[in-house]
């Protein structure tokens, strides 16, 4: 577009910096007639929009650094947009100075940062401990014997995880065990939660008016992050949901009578807080029926729900729904 | 014009120019490849990020970037030592805050970590995760995870992989054989919830993936692991797949893809055919196939061979079967 352009991250470098160098803050015209990156293209008198929204971006894309970029009205001409100073307080910019991490603890964040090896949030922490760096803490000890990762398969966590960050409404569809067709859902996102190896959502579903959670791996297609924003209430949202979760699960038991030496047996008997009947039959606990018949009908004959019913009446019809793919020869012989 | 956001690219070199500034008036002449390790980037990188951050700096009064208002380096020291010297700074001299999302993804991976018998210590753990959320302008991005506990399996295998032991113990395939394993253990590894170990197994003669919850009678023997073992470089795969494998053909239905993700060889065609995708996934052996259909009901159809197909069949009728029993 222009012969001067200069690289993406050299401007955003330069509005950080003219920024926090600022005291009274500068106003848009100001920014965009001085800083290095957009003075070489700006036209005193003439039409700067596609400058201007050039600048809203970079705005952002600070923002999402975690850099606090300020606006401050004018207290002479309150609502006068030209009029709006942008500055990045000193202060707000720089991390706390009493935040400091042993070498034990810079150990487990530099394990915390590569359990994130894929999606969306291994560049996130990435660039959290590169900023970490600066600190100049050492690692006691390089972890070898350890390799664990989380992982978010499901399509709909970026989306997700941007909504969340930026107060944005979703849209995407839904579909719920036992219905036959997804319904489309608007929700006000609150907490992304990962409970026994499962994504979910916590939101406001404004549909529904009412709190729900949405199991990431039913939702069908790409959610649709929208411009509208809404007003967050409250605190804590991930740690309540995952407390309601758990109450969910020590609340729901399923009788299991399991086949001795096998998979089934084994590995439900290990699942958390499973319990064994005095006739061996294993308690197990579940927060979603339908995840746990999916599970249990793995298992074919190994094991054989006892209640409750309607998780009868799910692993059955799950098996026989296979059956019914697989019973007919598709070639003969 | 596009409205798209500058590329995560752009997002990445520009922390790594805010990072580099206090981390060099803390180092003074720090050779770029001492640089370039601590960051985890290339020396090229790192001359690219100087060379950017040595002719920027603030408008100044004079609007006009004079050579008071920019950054400046030793270019000799950088030229001829291959090292980094700010002699002029501006502006900024400090570690910039997390950004609320940076902070949600260390906070998030530390309660993962919560799982492990060493970071049980709700406190440390704790106390880490606050000042992290205390790192960032407005607080940390919404996002758990729910630890799991992993009971004295994970400590005696942490404790054998430190100590270079073997260790024993029964295992049930997806046969469903249980066989008695020496093992010679190399790291412990975990997708979500899903814990293994892969270790030198001494019945294949070949490493192997173990899954922790198929793990019974777990002991440690104290004999030190093999020279196999000790030479083995673990590939970043998970599981690996084997000449031996068996490849069927499938049909997915399109939403459970991701979900098999990890069956389905590289290699084979993905072809789309409304809601239902047609491909390929490689197993071990049937049983494991049986398990994994019967698992995903209605999502997953195996199309051929045709004693896949039966074997299938055959596991998910004797599991229906298992309903008349109670009899009336």
């Amino acid at each position: 577009m222009s012969q001067h352009r200069v690289p993406v991250e050299e401007r955003l470098f330069s509005l950080v910096l003219a920024l926090v160098a600022t005291e009274s803050g500068l106003t848009k015209n100001e920014i965009l007639s001085s800083v290095q990156g957009y003075n070489s293209r700006y036209r005193e008198g003439g039409d700067n929009s596609a400058l201007e929204r050039q600048f809203e971006r970079d705005k952002d894309d600070i923002r999402e650094l975690g850099v606090p970029l300020e606006t401050v009205e004018d207290p002479g001409d309150p609502g006068n947009n030209q009029a709006l100073r942008y500055r990045i307080p000193k202060t707000g910019y720089d991390l706390p100075s009493d935040i400091t991490f042993s070498p034990q603890e810079m150990t487990l964040l530099l394990l915390a940062a590569r359990v994130w090896r894929e999606g969306s949030l291994s560049a996130e922490s990435r660039r959290a401990i590169m900023k970490l760096r600066t600190l100049g803490v050492e690692a006691d000890d390089p972890v070898v014997g350890y390799a664990p990762r989380l992982r978010t398969r499901e399509a709909a966590f970026g989306p997700f995880e941007i909504a969340l960050e930026r107060n944005a409404v979703v849209q995407f569809e839904y579909l719920k065990p036992g219905e036959p067709a997804p319904t489309k859902r608007v929700v006000e996102p609150l907490a992304l939660v990962q409970f026994h190896g499962r994504w979910l959502l916590q939101g406001h579903d404004r549909g529904a008016d009412g709190p729900r959670t949405f199991l990431l791996s039913r939702v069908i297609g790409q959610p649709r992050v929208t411009q509208t924003t809404f007003t967050r209430r409250g605190t804590d949202f991930a740690a309540r949901a995952i407390d309601q979760l758990e109450e969910i699960w020590l609340r729901n038991v399923a009788e299991v009578d399991v086949v001795p030496d096998t998979d089934a047996r084994l590995r439900l008997s290990k699942r958390e807080d499973t319990e064994v009947t005095d006739d061996g039959h294993l308690l197990v606990h579940y927060s979603d029926l339908a995840l746990l018949a999916d599970e249990l009908a793995g298992y074919g004959p190994e094991a054989r729900v006892l209640s409750p019913q309607s998780l009868v009446d799910a692993v059955l019809q799950r098996l026989q729904t296979t059956l019914a793919a697989h019973r007919e020869e598709t070639v003969s012989g | 014009m596009a409205d798209t956001t500058a590329p995560r690219d752009a997002r990445d070199k520009l922390a790594l120019l805010l990072s580099l500034i206090p981390y060099l008036m803390d180092h003074d002449r720090a050779p770029v490849t001492d640089v370039a390790a601590a960051f985890g980037v290339t020396p090229k990188q790192i001359r690219e990020a100087v060379h950017l951050i040595a002719v920027a700096g603030v408008p100044g009064e004079s609007r006009a970037y004079l050579a008071d208002d920019l950054f400046d380096i030793d270019w000799d020291d950088l030229e001829q030592n291959d090292r980094i010297s700010l002699t002029h700074t501006v502006a900024i001299d400090d570690t910039p805050r997390l950004s609320a999302r940076e902070a949600a993804a260390l906070i998030a991976g530390l309660q993962y970590l919560g799982s492990l018998p060493e970071h049980a210590d709700r406190d440390a753990m704790a106390s880490l995760m606050a000042k992290l959320e205390r790192g960032t302008a407005a607080g940390a991005a919404q996002v758990a995870v729910a630890p799991v506990s992993l009971r004295d399996t994970v400590a005696t295998i942490r404790d054998a992989i430190d100590a270079r032991t073997q260790v024993e113990f029964d295992y049930v395939s997806a046969r469903g054989d249980g066989e008695r394993r020496t093992v010679d253990p190399l790291r412990i590894e975990s997708v979500n919830d899903d814990w293994y170990v892969r270790g030198w197994c001494h019945l294949r003669q070949a490493v192997r993936t173990f899954r922790l919850d198929r793990i019974d009678h777990l002991a440690s023997t104290g004999r030190p692991i093999s020279e196999h073992a000790a030479g083995v470089v673990l590939p970043e795969r998970l599981f690996q797949g084997s000449s031996d494998d068996l490849t069927v053909s499938v049909d997915v239905a399109a939403a459970a893809l991701p979900l098999i993700a990890d069956y389905i060889p590289d290699e084979a065609a993905r072809v789309r055919d409304g809601d239902i995708v047609h491909t390929k996934v490689r197993v071990a052996h049937y049983h494991g196939l049986k398990r994994l259909v019967a698992r995903f009901a209605g999502s997953i159809t195996v199309t051929g061979p045709e004693d896949a197909r039966a074997a299938v069949a055959e596991w998910v009728a004797a599991g229906a079967a298992r309903y008349d029993e109670q009899g009336a």
